[in-house]
């Protein structure tokens, strides 16, 4: 199935080769759950500290059950703290 | 409000959000802001062109010629002179009825609890965990603000509103802070995150800030995105959750 990911600021370079800087178009197995595809591009818990699944954010809890759908747009933001 | 007031601040007065009462809400707020660094220069110079009656300005850095190119509170000719009166030599400038009080030390525990519960709002604008850490724990309106390279974040906390806190979201330091001098920041990055910090205090002391409740901003300059994010009360925030 397909879905779109978002990867922002730090973690673009996590991204797979492509035209945008910060979105890709991805197939993904049906039902996979969100933390697998985080973990998929190596991306540590403490990097992808806000994750999004069509704009609502989805707390690290919620990440480990929350099955991806069709259509789904997966954004990823690293903590800032800086200043 | 003065006819000289009225004056000053006609632009304001005339948006019907903010009107007289929003205006003398600002003229008679007081404002901490801690760091007077990238983020807080505009905040602290929009907040005192906009009127507000006092402002503290606690920083215990020392103004280097590498601040300048986005701490554009500090005049070249401010270099080794204290951020924090720099600082107020700007604000002052700008609008000598602001009251401006300084704190050229690191501010800490109990001293930091009581300065931070003396004002209206506290605009977060350092760099690191603990800090913003011990601001959060005071338990007063926040707008913390944070930016590095190409990116940055706003959120704020109203406890008179009940909302998430900074730790509901930041529940522990994220691995040591990384600095803008190692990783670098464009100038207008913190010039943007500082002056949403000057924009969201400003509406909360003009009794607008419901629509910010629980509301996360992220910005990429790089992407030139930009994503609001709707939080909820995390049950198990170390700082604000009911034990
Ligand atoms: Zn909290």
């Amino acid at each position: 199935m397909n879905i779109s990911i978002e990867f922002y600021a730090s973690l673009m370079k996590y991204l797979p080769p492509g035209q945008s800087r910060f979105r890709r178009d991805i197939k993904i197995e049906d039902g996979l759950l969100l933390n697998r595809l985080i973990e998929s591009y190596h991306i540590s818990p403490a990097e992808a500290h806000i994750v999004l699944v069509n704009g609502n954010y989805v707390n690290a809890e919620q990440r480990e059950s929350r099955e991806l759908a069709e259509g789904d747009v997966v954004s990823i933001w690293p903590p800032v703290a800086g200043g | 409000m003065n006819p000289e007031q009225k004056e000053r601040f006609a632009r304001h007065i005339r948006l019907p959000q903010i009107g007289e009462k929003g205006q003398q809400a600002i003229l008679d707020a007081s404002a901490l802001i801690v760091g007077v660094g990238g983020l807080g220069s505009p905040a602290a110079m929009y907040l005192a062109a906009a009127g507000i009656g006092k402002l503290v300005l606690s920083d215990y850095d020392i103004v280097e010629t590498s601040n300048l190119q986005r701490q554009i509170i500090h005049r070249e000719a401010a270099v080794g002179e204290h951020k924090v009166e720099s600082g107020r030599q700007t604000v002052r400038a700008l609008n000598p009825r602001c009251e401006v009080d300084v704190i050229s030390y690191q501010l800490e525990g109990d001293e930091l609890k009581r300065v931070v519960s003396s004002v209206d709002i506290v605009l977060d604008c350092c760099d690191n965990y603990p800090t913003r850490f011990d601001v959060n724990r005071a338990c007063v309106a926040t707008v913390t603000g944070a930016a590095i390279r190409l990116e940055g974040q706003i959120m704020n906390y109203q406890p008179a509103a009940n909302s998430a806190c900074y730790q509901c979201l930041y529940t522990h330091a994220y691995g040591a802070e990384e600095s803008c001098e190692l990783e670098g920041v464009l100038g207008p990055v913190v010039g943007v995150i500082g002056t949403m910090q000057a924009l969201q205090a400003l509406l909360i002391l003009a009794g607008q800030g419901e629509a910010m409740v629980n509301r996360l901003l992220l910005f990429d300059a790089y992407a030139m995105e930009w994503q609001a994010v709707t939080l909820s009360k995390n049950p198990g925030c170390p700082a604000c959750a009911k034990t």
